[in-house]
């Protein structure tokens, strides 16, 4: 094998020195993606691969993580999602409505005020389990906001959609979160049922239509 | 300001992503309203509990050294580009390290032939033993079998498995994806005393087509001519499996014969 050039070398020392630290970081976010370990190793390591062939067009100075993240959920997206048809349920037409609160006050206050240490492990438990019970976009959504705190502009850059869209995404997301964990919380006796925590339509319109049929 | 309002955006409020004016609206409505408050402690604490309840993992520790294998294949690469001989890459040279790994490697790329409609006989048989000669590295190395038949599930339609021999010579190397046509492909990789031996399994029975056929040791083997080389191609199960390689005929029919392709 030849040698390699020093150029080479120099630049693959600096790659190695920048990337390691987020080793952990896209590995969780691999394995939130995907599920599953073997996947999250390998969509990690074609990441790092892809990054680290187009190294030279990263643009020094500018945010290291959310490059690597943004390779990441392209990856994810050409490898994993076959087609775009789950964002479309997601984001488009046939998305449920989601009002601006889910649950009754004694719901959230079950949830978050939990009696003891059991409790409150089981109720980790029931976000993870909700949590992989959303679509790739919302996890996605979730994971870049909530567990890596990165701003919408941040998000807006890695998922490709203005901060407009990033902001009603992420709404919709957590909602979904909010709901598929209460529903869980309900079957384990958590936290009581809500009988109706919303209208399903808004008075006004209730009225309005009854309005017009009589 | 009302309370509705507040609680669309509260996610936004407590990310801080308001715009100040707002940001300070929102505090003051906050400020005098028990139940939007009880909305917001309750938006904190979830959130303190989601990043608690999916927050970071460690990554497996044989991800990294497994990672920059794979970069040392591609500064190989890259040095072959640069050096002077200018020559391509030459498998022969590359195996040793590819072989070094402990790990499954995977790439992300797939190599596809040419699909077009009139793609056949001849054209893919001399792809075939392109293919051999261009000496593309592994995805999946030798050490562990069972990656490499967890590799290419879901990746063809049939079941690959490194096959057995007979030889005690016929050592497994690596494993590749790739495309033959529009046929998903797997590339098995083996070496022979030396000498380079790749076994494609794939499904095209275009490549039966004028193949001649022989019989050796009881077994139906298929055959085709290609330059100077030949393509052994056995069929069991609907899947074709070819054989070719830097053997001499006899060898190549002898191997190809007594293989175990699928149990």
């Amino acid at each position: 094998m030849p040698k390699k050039s020093k150029k080479v070398e120099a630049q693959r020392q600096l790659f190695e020195t920048e990337a390691r630290p987020h080793l952990d970081m896209l590995y969780s976010m691999a394995l939130r993606l995907t599920r599953a370990p073997v996947d999250a190793e390998d969509l990690v390591q074609d990441t790092l691969v892809r990054a680290y062939r187009f190294y030279d067009r990263f643009e020094a100075g500018t945010n290291f993580k959310a490059w690597l993240l943004k390779i990441q959920m392209n990856t994810f997206v050409n490898r994993y999602r076959r087609a775009a048809r789950e964002k479309q349920v997601f984001d488009g037409p046939m998305a449920t409505p989601v009002g601006e609160g889910v649950m009754s006050r004694a719901s959230m206050r079950g949830l978050t005020d939990p009696v003891g240490n059991a409790e409150r492990r089981l109720i980790a438990q029931e976000i993870s389990r909700a949590f992989d019970e959303l679509s790739d976009d919302a996890r996605a959504m979730v994971m870049l906001a909530d567990v890596e705190e990165l701003s919408y502009k941040e998000i807006a850059e890695i998922v490709g959609c203005p901060i407009g869209t990033v902001m009603s995404r992420l709404h919709r997301a957590r909602q979904q979160l909010q709901g598929s964990l209460q529903k869980h919380a309900v079957q384990l006796g958590i936290i009581e049922a809500d009988d109706k925590v919303e209208d399903p339509i808004p008075l006004e319109a209730f009225r309005a239509r009854k309005e017009a049929r009589s | 300001m009302s309370c509705r309002l507040v609680r669309r955006h509260l996610g936004a409020f407590v990310d801080g992503e308001l715009d100040p004016a707002s940001q300070i609206e929102f505090e003051r409505h906050l400020d005098a309203c028990p139940g939007c408050q009880e909305n917001l402690a309750f938006e904190r604490s979830l959130r303190q509990l989601t990043r608690e309840s999916i927050g970071p993992v460690q990554a497996p520790e044989h991800l990294w050294g497994r990672t920059l294998h794979r970069l040392d294949e591609i500064d190989a690469t890259r040095a072959e580009r640069t050096s002077i001989e200018a020559r391509p890459m030459r498998w022969r040279q590359t195996w040793p390290i590819a072989a070094a790994a402990a790990a499954v490697l995977i790439v992300g790329g797939v190599t596809r032939l040419p699909a077009s409609t009139d793609y056949q006989g001849a054209g893919m048989l001399q792809d075939v033993v392109n293919l051999h000669s261009q000496a593309l590295p592994s995805d999946v190395q030798a050490e562990a079998p069972q990656d490499v038949v967890r590799y290419f599930q879901g990746k063809t339609p049939f079941p690959v498995k490194p096959a057995r021999f007979a030889e005690p010579d016929m050592v497994f190397v690596g494993a590749r994806y790739i495309k033959v046509g529009a046929h998903p492909a797997a590339a098995l990789y083996y070496m022979h005393g030396g000498r380079r031996v790749t076994l494609l399994v794939f499904q095209s029975p275009e490549i039966m087509r004028n193949a001649h056929r022989i019989h050796v040791g009881g077994r139906e083997l298929y055959y085709h001519d290609v330059g100077g080389s030949v393509v052994t191609i056995r069929q069991q199960g609907g899947v074709n499996y070819a054989f070719f390689g830097d053997l001499d005929r006899p060898v190549l029919f002898e191997i190809a014969a007594n293989a175990l392709v699928a149990d």
